[in-house]
């Protein structure tokens, strides 16, 4: 039965396999086609606009929305759970639906304080 | 007037086509086709006129016209021509060439460039072909210190992520690829692999712009993929499925964009954001970082890259037709094949071939695939207009956008279906038919 269900996917399984056979002989064709000179060893410097790259280039990059990295990893786990119950509405009684609204809520509510504290830029 | 190639002789170009086609048809026919042969040894084959199909008589099939169409017809029924060709890979790759030809050419008219009516003359219809042989021919440089491994697989896997999330993509009833129960959260699941390929090969080409480009992408993508998620909830909520075919389905009276426009804007919202276009192209921002986490990329790895790209927009059109349009249905416009053609065939000419199954595909297949098409389409079009109209916005805005206004909508969205289900409009024994 399991094995079953995940024979299912197997399909997707063989499409991203298909895709990446018949995608990958482009690289090896283009590489023979085209011209491979390895004269001047600054063409293989990385791009910064004609200048000669100083520094590393894995640097520390501060983007300071770090807190919505955090928010994803709560609410998004949140947001497939209410798939659960939306997928299973028609069998639930109705009754069940408050508790789910007053989960919404709670959600809500901590959402909104996340996102109240994340504009607070001299806490983090 | 400078010469292109000074010892360019005829007779020598033509010696060399003549070379390379004599090597050719020796190589199929010593390697080749043995090669096929065994393959197919191996391969379980249907029964065909009451025979069971050898790899010889599968090989001269095209030498026996009653044999001809039963094979075909047992090939369209595998999974391979499923991937290979029609809801799968060919079919996507055809409908993102033409989605990359008419936005060329729809921006160079928005636009006043005159750039993209140049090559073959007549509006410049070989564009196409001249972008893809520029890319093929250009030399792949990779950047000294550059992760090699990563670098070198990031396009293809792009690729073929995005090919994964078009075999999730019903085109007509019984036309899909992976037709899975949790079809839904199947799609979720592969869009949440692109973030990961994106910041890979950011940071396996150790230069700074594709870095700052690559994080940016990481943002936007995964703050835009809650409301993405909300946004689909009340879909959900009146169908009761997860899976797409009978999301599909069910709209056959009406498609849920009337009862659910805030969720299709937000739908659609969040989807300009996750294909990275205007006015949510940050990780790509020319004027800003050169062309973000693509800077690095020449050649056919950008080109592969850009395939990946329009894949993707073709598979979220598709899913908006799928959730909101109604899939495929729609008026029935393909005309019912004639009787005899179904049971004698066609009587071709002089020659009278008596081929009965003829029509490959069924009237309801073709028409859904019509409408599907026409609709997909449309919402293409949406997508590639506000490239030509609108500028690029802020990362503190885009994030404001993401987090408070587009996922306050999606509540909203639910509690609209919610109160639809439970005032008895929709769902089992609503008072609207479904």
């Amino acid at each position: 039965m399991v094995g079953e269900l995940a024979g299912n996917y197997s399909a997707v399984v063989l499409m991203f396999g298909f895709a990446a056979a018949a995608m990958a002989p482009a690289l090896f064709v283009s590489r023979m086609v085209s011209p491979r000179k390895r004269s001047n060893p600054v063409k293989f410097l990385p791009m910064e606009c004609g200048q000669v790259p100083s520094g590393e280039g894995r640097t520390h990059f501060m983007m300071q929305y770090y807190p919505y990295i955090l928010m994803f990893v709560v609410f998004d786990v949140m947001a497939i759970f209410l798939y659960a119950w939306g997928s299973s509405l028609f069998e639930l009684p109705k009754s069940a639906t408050l508790p789910m609204i007053g989960f919404l809520g709670i959600m809500f509510g901590a959402m909104a304080f996340a996102l109240y504290q994340s504009g607070r830029r001299r806490i983090w | 007037m400078s010469v292109i190639a000074p010892d360019f002789r005829l007779s020598g170009f033509i010696r060399s086509i003549l070379d390379n086609a004599f090597w050719a048809l020796l190589l199929a026919n010593l390697v080749g086709i043995p090669a096929i042969m065994m393959v197919l040894f191996y391969i379980e084959m249907p029964v065909i006129n009451g025979e069971l199909l050898t790899p010889f008589l599968a090989f001269t099939w095209l030498a026996d016209p009653s044999r001809i169409l039963p094979i075909v017809h047992a090939f369209m029924a595998t999974d391979l021509f499923r991937v290979m060709a029609f809801p799968g890979f060919g079919f996507a790759a055809l409908i993102a060439a033409g989605t990359i030809f008419v936005e060329r050419k729809l921006l160079a008219k928005l636009q006043l460039r005159v750039g993209p009516f140049y090559c073959g003359k007549i509006e410049g219809i070989l564009q196409l072909m001249g972008d893809g042989l520029k890319l093929i021919s250009k030399e792949i440089i990779i950047p000294a210190k550059a992760d090699k491994p990563i670098f070198w697989v990031a396009p293809v896997i792009f690729v073929a992520t995005a090919a994964a999330f078009v075999a999730l993509i019903p085109v007509a009833p019984g036309w899909v690829v992976a037709d899975v129960d949790l079809g839904l959260i199947a799609v979720f699941a592969v869009i949440g692999f692109f973030p990961i390929i994106t910041i890979l090969s950011a940071w396996s080409a150790n230069s700074k712009f594709p870095f700052i480009g690559g994080i940016r992408a990481l943002f936007q993508m995964v703050s835009f993929e809650i409301p993405l998620i909300l946004s689909l909830l009340g879909v959900v909520i009146l169908t009761g499925t997860l899976n797409l075919s009978e999301i599909a389905a069910s709209q056959s009276v009406f498609p849920w964009i009337i009862f659910l426009p805030v969720g299709a804007v937000v739908f659609f919202t969040t989807m300009l954001a996750e294909l990275e276009r205007i006015p949510f192209d940050l990780p790509e921002a020319e004027s800003e970082i050169v062309a973000g986490w693509l800077t690095e990329f020449s050649g056919m790895m950008y080109g592969l890259v850009q395939l990946g790209t329009y894949l993707k927009l073709y598979a979220f059109a598709a899913l908006f037709v799928v959730l909101f349009l109604g899939g495929w249905h729609g008026p029935m416009v393909v005309p019912p094949f004639p009787e005899e053609i179904l049971t004698e065939g066609i009587v071709m000419g002089p020659v009278t071939a008596k081929i009965p199954g003829l029509p490959l595909f069924t009237q309801e297949m073709l028409n859904g695939t019509l409408w599907f098409v026409l609709k997909t389409v449309g919402v293409i079009f949406f997508i590639l207009l506000p490239r030509g109209v609108f500028p690029r916005i802020r990362i503190d805005m885009l994030l404001n956008l993401g987090w408070s206004k587009l996922i306050g909508l999606a509540f909203v969205n639910i509690f609209i279906a919610l109160g639809l289900l439970y005032a008895g409009v929709l769902g089992p024994g609503g008072m609207l038919p479904q």
